[in-house]
């Protein structure tokens, strides 16, 4: 019977790890939400977050404002680009759970040192 | 009004599809149904899937005549589809600029370049459609507030210059007043809605569509699957199929994963599949375009695809193992893609031929400056630094630049036939701009086959499908077997237009 208690809580904490690795969160955002996982999932655990998720904290004309660029390279502005605007969803370059690219990256070189994908 | 059970023959369609895809995997291809009794979750006018040029022109249109409630859909989480990434260069016959420019043109010429090009099997009825129209599908760019550089352009294959391009050289300068005005004008616009089928009535007539929420590119989840009634009509705007990479290499074994594309990432020709279902012709689906003004050195479509198309007429396009010529540099995008592809290294591997620009020339575009900032192009103040750059015979070279200069001169290229009109004064000489090129994956030629009126043709009854309508590069044969370049967005938006006007009968 000892035996079998130190095989299940070996077994528990394995799970625990796991499911702390399959749901690893940004340091940031971990600062401010916690575990809250529905504070960014308002479509369910079992899918991505609607696109207007994010905005509840992130306001885009500030973004914009924040990586402004010349005037020589105005449009290469990440979050109000020559292609789209505004209206990239955040989703699109960033993820949580995983890494991404920018969205720009699939044909250009342009340099987006700050980028948290 | 055809009473031949569509969906009945789904076999016969499904052994072409399977052909034509062989080798498709996740996510899994859609598939249309029958309407009966299914409880519709939300009504609408007019539906239209894909947000590129031939979408946003069609919304504006109908609203324009009527219509009250049509809706966009787009698959991806951004609007424009390839059209807000392309060149946004516009050809048209008779236009303002053309008029004041004095350029003699009309829609016979613009459309015997495109027959020329098509290699005899374009669809005349098509191209002059389109031609004789694609002066108010200008205008309406420039009433929803679109801006074009102040001078026109001569693409390859063209023989007169008749091409407009938006003062960002870019699509986007395109797309994005026509979105802001659907939007002003009350269009319904939906992201993250993927296309998922048909719904087909009792006579065989399309009445509505199977619409996935939340659906994320690439990614498996779980998006409920919403039924949309279309009142009058649905178009289907969703463009061509580039990126799908296993049907492509169906039509044409060479175009493997390795071959660059410029395309968006969504251009992967599922509601080209879905109609096909349904009964649509197939038209030229194995006429796939490669882009002659593209760079090895940068992803997709890029900084240098404009550079070069803007450059060629006053260019010349050099074999680094020769130092010389090797085709006429304004040539429809076949012949360019084709020779530029032969220019190989003495083991037969790949040796990217360069395009050489007098500095004075080339500076006039936008596009120089980036090109040389981003290292997609360089600038060399002598012939013999740029002849050490890209290891070419400087004696050679030397010898070509000045035969080409005497072509400059006299007004005829007697190597390559090459129209000199834009070339006119423009000597080359140092300071040099110079680029690589190799051509992308670019235009899909094929898709369902259609009428001057934008209805999809049912092949077994050679008779329209009721309530469906297509427009832009998912249709096919149009354009024969090689597309010339600033004619796809008169054609998207003319056919976009042309759909909202059958749907309400203007």
């Amino acid at each position: 019977m000892k035996n079998f208690n130190i095989i299940l809580g070996l077994v528990l904490l394995g799970l625990t790890s796991l499911s702390v690795q399959s749901a690893e969160i940004r340091d940031y955002h971990k600062e401010v939400i916690g575990k809250d996982c529905k504070a960014c999932h308002d479509n369910g655990i079992k899918q991505f977050p609607s696109d207007q998720s994010c905005l509840q904290c992130h306001d885009v004309d500030e973004l914009a404002k924040k990586t402004a660029r010349s005037e020589e390279d105005k449009w290469q502005n990440p979050h109000n680009n020559l292609h789209y605007g505004k209206d990239v969803p955040c989703q699109e370059c960033h993820s949580e759970h995983k890494t991404k690219e920018p969205l720009c990256s699939n044909c250009h070189t342009f340099k987006f040192d700050k980028h948290k994908g | 009004m055809s009473n031949i059970d569509l969906l009945g023959r789904r076999k016969f369609i499904a052994g072409l599809g399977i052909a034509a895809g062989a080798a498709m995997v996740a996510p899994a291809m859609a598939v249309s149904e029958k309407a009966d009794g299914v409880k519709w979750d939300k009504e609408v006018e007019i539906v239209i899937i894909g947000s590129g040029f031939a979408g946003l022109a069609a919304a504006i249109e109908a609203t324009k005549h009527g219509a009250k409630d049509v809706h966009i859909f787009e698959k991806m989480s951004y609007f424009g589809g390839n059209s807000a990434i392309n060149g946004g260069l516009f050809a048209a016959p008779g236009t303002p600029m053309q008029k004041k420019e004095g350029v003699e043109d009309s829609v016979d010429r613009m459309v015997n370049d495109q027959l020329l090009s098509g290699r005899g099997i374009a669809d005349e009825a098509l191209l002059r459609h389109v031609a004789s129209h694609a002066v108010e599908a200008l205008q309406m760019t420039l009433d929803a507030g679109a801006e074009y550089h102040p001078y026109l352009q001569q693409l390859g294959g063209h023989s007169v210059a008749r091409t407009y391009q938006t003062s960002v050289s870019c699509g986007a300068g395109i797309t994005q007043p026509l979105y802001k005005e659907c939007k002003r004008i009350g269009v319904n616009t939906h992201n993250r809605s993927k296309f998922e089928g048909f719904l087909v009535g009792n006579k065989g007539e399309v009445v509505g569509v199977k619409m996935r929420q939340n659906y994320h590119f690439g990614e498996e989840q779980p998006g409920k699957v919403l039924n949309i009634r279309a009142k009058l009509g649905v178009i289907m705007a969703t463009g061509g199929f580039a990126q799908n990479v296993n049907l492509r290499m169906a039509q044409d074994p060479t175009l493997t994963a390795e071959v660059g594309c410029t395309n968006a990432p969504g251009a992967t020709g599922e509601g080209m599949f879905e109609m096909f279902r349904l009964g649509a012709i197939p038209v030229h689906l194995a006429h796939i375009q490669s882009g002659p003004w593209a760079s090895p050195d940068e992803g997709g479509f890029g900084y240098v695809s404009n550079y070069s198309i803007f450059n060629f007429p006053h260019s010349v396009a050099i074999n680094r193992l020769t130092g010389k010529r090797f085709m006429n540099e304004i040539a429809d995008r076949k012949i360019r893609a084709d020779a530029e592809l032969a220019c190989r290294d003495e083991q037969g591997n790949p040796l990217p031929p360069i395009l050489i620009t007098s500095f004075k020339d080339s500076k006039a575009h936008p596009n120089t400056e980036k090109v040389i900032k981003y290292n997609v192009g360089w600038k060399f103040d002598t012939v013999e630094a740029l002849a050490e750059h890209f290891n070419v015979p400087l004696k050679a070279l030397k010898a070509q630049i000045a035969e080409y200069n005497g072509y400059v001169n006299s007004g005829v290229d007697k190597q390559f036939g090459k129209d000199m009109t834009l070339a006119k004064n423009k000597i080359i000489e140092a300071p040099f701009t110079v680029v690589r090129l190799w051509p992308k994956v670019h235009y899909c030629q094929g898709g369902v086959k259609v009428n001057t009126k934008a209805e999809v043709t049912d092949s077994l009854t050679d008779k329209s499908i009721p309530g469906l309508y297509a427009a832009g590069e998912v249709c096919g044969g149009i354009h024969g077997v090689s597309r010339l370049g600033s004619c796809s967005i008169p054609e998207c938006m003319v056919m976009g237009m042309t759909a909202a006007r059958s749907i309400m009968k203007v």
